[in-house]
This record gives structure tokens, sequence and C-alpha cells, in this order.
């Protein structure tokens, strides 16, 4: 299952994107692509939604998949360690 | 119902009460089992299969047929019900029998350490065999207790060697002794690595409370242990601390290859370089994340900060680094880029101007 991130993932959008990902859970057992391509901006608050979904695919053997980083947002993924916790492509 | 024309009404009526009681030897094969494992996942003995079986009808014809007279009745049969419990090692057989022990009536007199029958200069079949007896059950049963190579030689000798029903060879019988001899040996081998490998944790776990970390060769047991005693946690907690960050806990296994690539050798290597660089590495993460309000990291920024300040300050270089992130993040181009990210930043970072 593929999601595209599109624009800032600052925290009013994470709150709207915290309700559209349900369905990425209900499919937590499989490999869920987060399509990063179009997204310009991430928060903490953005990285706490990647947490989520890596936890749920974790307990439902699942894995995540990140592709189309931006080097700016691949710098905030590295400087808070984040970037050994996802398959980034 | 089948007819066994070849059977006197003696077994005729002992296959009767078969028929009659098989209800009851199914629900020994639902219970028992069970119990056993229940057992052993409690003792923490891990067995590579429980298996159980009720005899089936022909087979107990085919019994009754050879020695039908040695029966008065069907509770004379101790393998109606049978398990077979298959373990990993050797002395695990032994663990697996004080469970049995425990849990059932054991009737001695019938019982057979076939592993004690064999002569010294002999090689073959061995196993451990119980008649056991359930109190909430009226029939006892069989429990085979053996290894998993000692399981494979009896099968592979049970089906080469009886299954066709022709006489074999003595050349084949010896050889398949010397196989047994063998594994024999390969099982008691397996053992002692056991029990080595146990052995090297318990010295590991030991020097690492102790505190003699330069004494603890670098590996996945030592490694495992050494985290037990969370060495990365104040640096985390300074870098945390930048942005009063929340710390989300992750495993930092990855590492040990990367420490391993950067040379180090034992646990106090490690713990000489959160020791010698921890500063550096927090001055990375002040640098970084100071002018952002990113309020949350991972348990792996320290060590990837430590890890980035060795490479720096030893001049490890783009190829250095990329092989650090490729390493823990698996070879991609990015890795390059983020090379080049952190070396461009080098110069900003103060602990690059002084000496060691």
């Amino acid at each position: 299952m593929t999601a595209r991130l599109v624009g800032r993932l600052d925290t009013p959008a994470a709150a709207e994107v915290t309700q559209e990902i349900q369905p990425l859970l209900d499919h937590a057992g499989s490999t869920i692509v987060l399509d990063c391509s179009e997204m310009s901006y991430i928060s903490s608050s953005g990285l706490r939604i990647f947490l989520t979904i890596r936890k749920a695919a974790s307990a439902a053997g699942g894995h995540v998949v990140i592709q189309g980083l931006s080097n700016e947002i691949r710098q905030v993924f590295m400087m808070t360690g984040f970037l050994q916790l996802f398959e980034i492509k | 119902m089948a007819e066994h024309s070849r059977l006197d009404p003696h077994a005729e009526a002992i296959l009767e009460e078969y028929r009659a009681q098989r209800p009851v030897f199914e629900k020994m094969q639902v219970t028992i089992p069970a119990r056993v494992r229940a057992l052993l996942d409690e003792a923490g003995v891990v067995v590579a299969s429980v298996e159980s079986r009720v005899k089936e009808e022909e087979s107990l014809a085919g019994k009754l047929e050879l020695k039908g007279a040695k029966y008065a009745s069907l509770s004379d049969i101790t393998d109606i019900f049978g398990m077979r419990i298959i373990t990993f090692y050797t002395d695990d057989v032994d663990k697996v029998a004080s469970a049995v022990d425990r849990l059932f009536e054991v009737d001695w007199e019938n019982s057979v350490d076939k592993r004690k029958l064999l002569e010294v200069d002999s090689f073959g079949y061995l196993s451990l065999h119980y008649i056991c007896r359930d109190s909430e059950f009226p029939y006892r049963f069989e429990v085979q207790m053996r290894t998993i190579l000692q399981h494979a030689w009896a099968n592979m000798n049970h089906d080469t060697g009886y299954k066709s029903g022709v006489e074999v060879p003595v050349e084949y019988k010896r050889n398949m002794n010397r196989l047994a001899g063998m594994l024999e040996l390969v099982d008691e081998q397996f053992s002692r690595i056991r029990t080595e490998i146990n052995d090297y944790r318990r010295q590991v776990q030991s020097l690492v409370a102790s505190g003699r970390l330069e004494e603890v060769p670098l590996d996945g047991d030592s490694y495992r242990s050494f985290l037990q005693l969370r060495p990365f946690d104040p640096l985390n907690r300074r870098i945390a601390s930048v942005n009063q960050a929340e710390i989300q806990e992750v495993t930092l296994m990855p590492f040990l290859a990367v420490f391993k690539a950067l040379g180090l050798k034992t646990l106090g290597d490690v713990a000489g370089l959160i020791s010698k660089y921890g500063e550096p590495a927090y001055q990375i993460a002040c640098y970084q994340m100071g002018l952002t309000d990113l309020d949350i990291v991972a348990s792996s920024v320290g060590p990837q900060n430590l890890c980035l300040a060795y490479l720096l300050k030893k001049g490890g270089g783009r190829a250095g680094i990329r092989m650090m992130l490729d390493t823990l993040n698996g070879p991609s181009e990015g890795n390059d880029t983020m090379a080049e990210y952190i070396l461009a930043q080098a110069e900003d970072f103060s602990f690059m101007h002084t000496k060691d």
C-alpha cells in the first residue's frame, strides 16, 4: 500500500494526517510505502506519525519503506537518529 | 467394521475393546501432549517437536496376530497411545524425562533406557522409553524421548531396514551402526558447544557487571550484555536536552558492525569511545538541532553522533561516513549526500579545531 505525502507535514497537518492513516494501519502487516517526493517539510509531529506507522507495521509483521526524501528532510531524519528506523529508497 | 479373519477370538475381543475405547485414547492425545508442552515451556526447555498418535486398528491387529496371547486385555498393551518428544540436545533428553516423571506415574519395570543397553563396543538405537500412567485415564501409554539426530537415524534405519520386509545384508547394518556412532559423537559435540557458549556468556556478563570491559572482546553476546548497562543513555539524555526532546527507544545492535568497522576490539574500546567522543557527539547534535524545534530523537542518535565524531576527527572523510551510513541504513546514494552534508558542517564543529 502506498501513501503519498504532499506539502508541509507540520503540526496542524499532522493532526489531519493522523485521522487519515487508518487505512495504512489496517494494512500494517504488508509493505507500506510512504512516498515523500512531494513533501517539503516535516516537524516533530510528522516524525511521530512515521513512528506510529512503523510501530504498527512492526507489530503486524510488515515493514515501512520511505521513498523520495528530499535532502532537507533526509537531514532531519539523520539529526534525530530516525534514518536508521526505516528502509529509505 | 473391519473383520480380521486371521485373528483368534481372544485377539478379536481385544480389538473390539479397542474400538469401543478409541475415544478415550483420542482424548489422551489431546490432553497429554498439551500438559507436556506446558511444563516444558514453564521449565524453559526448548524441544524440536512433540509428536503423538493413537495406534491404528490395522497396526494393532498386526501386533495381536503376532503376539496376541501375551496380552490378557487392552490394558496390557502400553503403546495404543504413544508420544515422542524430540530434543535438540542430548542433555535435554534427561530434562524432558524428568518433566515426564513429574507429570505422570512412570512404570519403571517396563520403561527402558536404550541408551544404556548398548555394549561399550556397539552403536545403534539410542532412545529413552517410559511407560506412563495418568490418573485421569485408565490406560498406560508410551513416551519416547530422543534427540533430533537419534530420531533421524532411527527413522532412516526403520525406513530402509524394515519396511521392505527383506532381511538386509550385514554390511548395511554395520554401515548404519557406524553412522549411529558418528551421530552420537555429533550429539555430544553439540551439547558441549552449547555448554561452552553458556559458560562464555556467563563469563562476559560477569566481566561486564564488574566493569572489566577492556577484557571483554567485542561480539554479539558481549555487546548485548553491555547494552543492558545502557551505556549511551547519558549522552542521549544530554542530546535530548538541547530541545527538551523525548527519546524514542530503538535497538542499538546495528552499531556493533560499525564499531567493529572502526577497529574497536573490546567493550573497553566502546566505553573509551563514549568517554572520549561524548562531548564532540553532543556538539554535533547542538549544531544540527539547536536552531530547530525538533523535540523527538531516537536513542540511536547518541551512538550515531559518536561514530560521526570519531570519523571526522580521525580523517575518515566521505568514504568513512558513507561506510557508516551504508552499514546502518543499507547502501544508497542518499548516504553519500548525507556524508557531504556532515563534512560541510565539520569546519564549524569546535572539536575539529582542538587537539586530541
